[in-house]
Parts: C-alpha cells; structure tokens; sequence
C-alpha cells in the first residue's frame, strides 16, 4: 500500500495569506471555511473545480471504498460526481457547503451501486438525486452500513477474506493471486465467490431493515 | 455539547464505537440545521486521518480536467476570445480524445447525457431509436441511448446485457457505435447483428453488413456476414464463422438451443434470461451435457423439461433454485 498523499491544498490556498484574514464570517455558528472557494467559483469554476477536487478527491475515495471494496469503482464514483458537478454546473447550485454536498452524493453513489451489486438490479446508473437530502437518522445509517461491510469481511475465514481482499479491493488477477496464495486458481475463485456470497446473504439480511428504514 | 466532546463523539461513531443511547445523541445533534455542516466536516477529518488507500490525484486530476474540458460543450466557462477559446478547446479536445480511449470516457457523462431502455427478467422488448436503428433487448438487458436523441456524428449506445440490431444507414453515413464495457466496441454503418455483453464476457455475431469492432488496447477487428466474435480472459479472444448460428439468435424466439451444452452452462443461461439462481451442488451433475431447442417463455417452463429430460429433481430454495439427482 502506497502511502496515503495528505491535502497539500491549505498551502496554497489564498485563505491562508494575512491579506485575506479579514473576510466577514457568515451567520452561523460553523466557521465557513469555504468562503475562499466559493469565491474562486464565482471568478474562474474551471479553476475552483479543481481545487475542490484537490481538496476532497482523496478523501472522498477513502469513504467510498469503504462500502465499494473496490480502488477503481471508488476512483470511478467520485471521479463521475465531480464531472456532473461541473457539467450540471451544481456549484451554482449548492446551498450546503461543497463538502457536504460531495460527501452526500458519493455516499448516494456508493450505496446504488452495492445495492446493485448485492441485489443483482440494474440502478447502479441512476442519475444522483441531489434534492435527496438524508435524514440524521439516514446519514448515521450510511456509516452504519460500511461498518457492516467491514464486520462481515472481517468474520470471514483468513484465506477467503486474503482472497476476497486481493481480487476486489488490489484488483488483481486470479492467477496472480494463485501464485501468491500458492493455491489454484480455481480455488481462488471458489474463495472469492464464497466471500460475495456471504456478503450478499449477510447484507441482505441487513438490507431489509435498511430499506424499511430507508423508504418508509 | 462542546465543540471537541462532539468531535470525539463522531470519531467515535465513525469508528463504530458508540453506544446505542449515544448514537440517539448524536441523532439528536445532528438534527439542529447548522450542525448537518459540522457532521460532514468531521466526516472528511476522520477520513484523512483514516486512509484506507491512495489514490493517485494527479492521474484522477488529469483526467478530471479533461472532462471539463471536452465533454459535450455543456461547460459552463465560455468567456474569453473567440479564437483563443477554440485552439484551447481544440488542443484540449485531442488530449481528451487521446485519453478517452484508455480510460472510459463515456462513463462520466453517462448519467446527464443517457437514458436507460430496460427489459426485465424473462421479458424482451422492442424499441425503435429517434433515427430509424430497431433494437430487439433481450431479457435482462440494458441499453443507454443519448438522452436528448443523437445529435450528429457518430450514434452511440452501450449495452449491457444482449441485443439484436437492425442498423439504419443514415444519409450522411454516421457511424453508429455500441459500447459493451470494458472497452469493447462495435462500429457500423448500416448493419444486422447481435450483441452480447454480461458478465461472463463479450459475443457479437454479425448477420449483415460489415461492422469494426474495438478491442482493449485499441486494438480493431473487421467482422464479416457469418462471423462470430468471442472474447476471452485477459483480452484474448477467438473469431468463427459458425455453422450452425442458431445459437445465437434462438432467444429471439423465447427459444433455447443447447448443442451439447454443459447443465452448468444451462443454469448460467437461465439466471441471464430470467435472472433466476440456479446452482447445481453436485459437480457431477453440473458437467452432464443437454442438446436440443426449448422453447420456454418462463423459468418453470424450462426447468421443468430439464426435470424430465435429465430426471433432475427441482429444488426452490429460499433464494435461488437447485438442481440434484434424486436419491433412490
């Protein structure tokens, strides 16, 4: 695992500099850190969406795998919601803060496509829905849920879970995998689909009182 | 609630390591409008601490500006000269186009820019595209086609899933274009085919016409009336003309052809047809072979000629149906 690249976006960011200290607070009690940013919007978005992306790219692929198990589906979903974010022009748009809009809508994203991925149903391309505000209850869940993921993986069996973990989240090969677990391929597989299958039956156990919870 | 009990509070919770009378605080907390703000805030401070991988930014940066940049026109900064702006573009257009093709360029627009055309399990549909192309969607099957019709130049589509189509040659020869993921695709002018793209790989038999395929790696493939195009495991893949095409056109029909068919194959089908799990425990049984043509417009209708035909039994599980040899 490579070393995790910290934002190096605070240093040079224009807030920092004494001259731009004395820009006024808005109203509430959460310090806007964003004031910066939103203005950089206002003068060149081009610019402003890649230092947003600078900022929370990471940090978003970070929460995402969390309940994709996957680097390049988590690279994907945050990639595609920052490219929607600037060809639907939403930073005009946004009345949260940028970070929370993100953090909502990779979250939103992250959970289509395993539910997807858990229910075998095609809505892993359903358009975001930005209206769709989570409830407290609703953006507790979302943490519940990947704290579910990891629980089941880590209740697996040590080859099965070093299998699963190899072919999801590495993304290697399965022959590759073989040759590192000094196994066959075939039973690599045989592990690997164990593991979804597991979490498909655990998930789905979980996922009725998620959805009721959810929807209703 | 002070400002660092809360903090430490979320970290907590993120972690998992809240009790349940806690979680109902935080519920409560968070409840109050301003503090949705903080809740997220947390969130991404407790992500930077936490790393879980590290993805490359500038590749992802890169890449991200290139979608700014090309992309459908529908960006947002449109200031500046008029000449300046279209070298800019144009240079911009190129990179984009250059990387497009490694990477999968139309996935990050998909969402604004397509609509989806589905057939559910067991059921086909027919649809008619705004310029005359008809596509007959099996069971299963997913078709993104250009939300706002096609606007000249090439038509493209992506499939997931399988289809027939029938090709309408345009008067100003716009290619049209099927993308199958994992940067499979077919390019035609006016053509009849049938494309298959699941997960268990790519298939595109052609009946009319002439049509290029692309291939991972850029790699290109002319495809001839008769040919049948397979792909394999890492990027392998074998061309046939086939004798015997039914294979491949029989679900048209509702039909299925089984030419010496292995019973584990028989059940993948059906799971694609009618998105039904069927598993076959014994091995043994799993490599028994079946040849004919079925016609079975529902999974009942299938299995029960394979109970007859094999003398399997038909067990319904709680969540998927399994095969076995009945026991004396």
């Amino acid at each position: 695992m490579t070393a995790f690249p910290l934002n190096p976006l605070e240093d040079d960011f224009p807030g920092k500099h004494p001259e731009n200290h004395d820009h006024t607070r808005s109203e509430t009690i959460v310090p806007d850190d964003e004031w910066l940013l939103r203005r950089q919007f206002a003068e060149d978005p081009e610019k402003a969406c890649e230092l947003l992306f600078r900022r929370y790219y990471v940090n978003l692929c970070n929460h995402t795998i969390r309940f994709v198990h996957s680097r390049e589906v988590a690279e994907d979903i945050v990639s595609e919601i920052f490219t929607a974010f600037w060809q639907n022009q939403t930073f005009l748009h946004v009345t949260t803060s940028y970070r929370a809009y993100l953090y909502k809508s990779v979250r939103h994203r992250a959970y289509n496509h395993l539910k997807w991925q858990v229910r075998f149903q095609h809505s892993a391309d359903e358009p975001v829905h930005l209206s769709e505000s989570p409830s407290p209850h609703e953006a507790l869940q979302y943490s519940e849920l990947h704290q579910k993921i990891e629980l089941i993986v880590r209740e697996l069996p040590a080859q099965c879970r070093r299998a699963y973990l190899l072919k999801r989240v590495e993304g290697k090969k399965y022959d590759e995998i073989a040759l590192e677990m000094k196994i066959s391929a075939k039973a690599v597989e045989a592990l690997v689909s164990r593991a979804l299958s597991r979490l498909r039956k655990e998930l789905s156990a979980h996922w009725v009182l998620f959805i009721m919870l959810f929807f209703c | 609630m002070k400002e660092s009990v809360i903090r430490q509070l979320l970290f907590d919770f993120f972690e998992g390591k809240t009790t349940s009378i806690q979680r109902k605080m935080i519920e409560e907390w968070l409840a109050e409008s301003p503090n949705e703000e903080l809740f997220y805030r947390y969130l991404d401070e407790w992500e930077n601490e936490h790393p879980q991988f590290g993805p490359d930014q500038e590749i992802a940066l890169d890449r991200f500006r290139s979608a700014m940049a090309g992309g459908n026109g529908t960006g947002p900064h449109r200031a500046g000269p008029e000449a300046e702006r279209t070298s800019r573009l144009g240079q911009w257009l190129w990179l984009a186009a250059s990387i497009a093709v490694i990477t999968m360029g139309i996935a990050f627009q998909k969402q604004i820019l397509y609509k989806s055309l589905e057939s559910g399990p067991g059921k086909m549909v027919t649809y008619r595209l705004s310029e005359g192309t008809e596509v007959l969607l099996n069971a299963n099957s997913t078709l993104l086609i250009p939300r706002f019709g096609f606007l000249g130049g090439d038509r493209e589509v992506q499939l997931d899933g399988e289809a027939e189509f029938k090709v309408k040659h345009t008067r100003s020869h716009d290619r049209f274009v099927v993308k199958m993921g994992d940067r499979y695709r077919i390019e035609v002018l006016g053509t009849e085919f049938v494309a298959y793209s699941r997960a268990r790989g790519k298939r595109v038999f052609l009946k009319e016409g002439k049509v290029k395929l692309g291939l991972p790696e850029g790699r290109q493939l002319y495809m001839k009336p008769g040919n049948l195009f397979v792909s394999g495991r890492n990027g392998s893949y074998r061309m046939t003309a086939p004798a015997d095409t039914r294979p491949y056109t029989a679900w048209k029909e509702q039909t299925f052809y089984f030419n010496n068919t292995l019973l584990s194959d028989v059940a993948q089908q059906i799971g694609e047809q009618f998105g039904t799990e069927v598993r076959i425990p014994d091995t043994l049984l799993a490599q028994r072979r079946i040849g004919g043509i079925y016609k079975a417009d529902q999974v009942d209708d299938l299995l029960q000629i394979l109970s007859e035909l094999m003398q399997i039994e038909i067990i319904q599980k709680e969540d998927h149906i399994e095969l076995a040899i009945p026991k004396p």
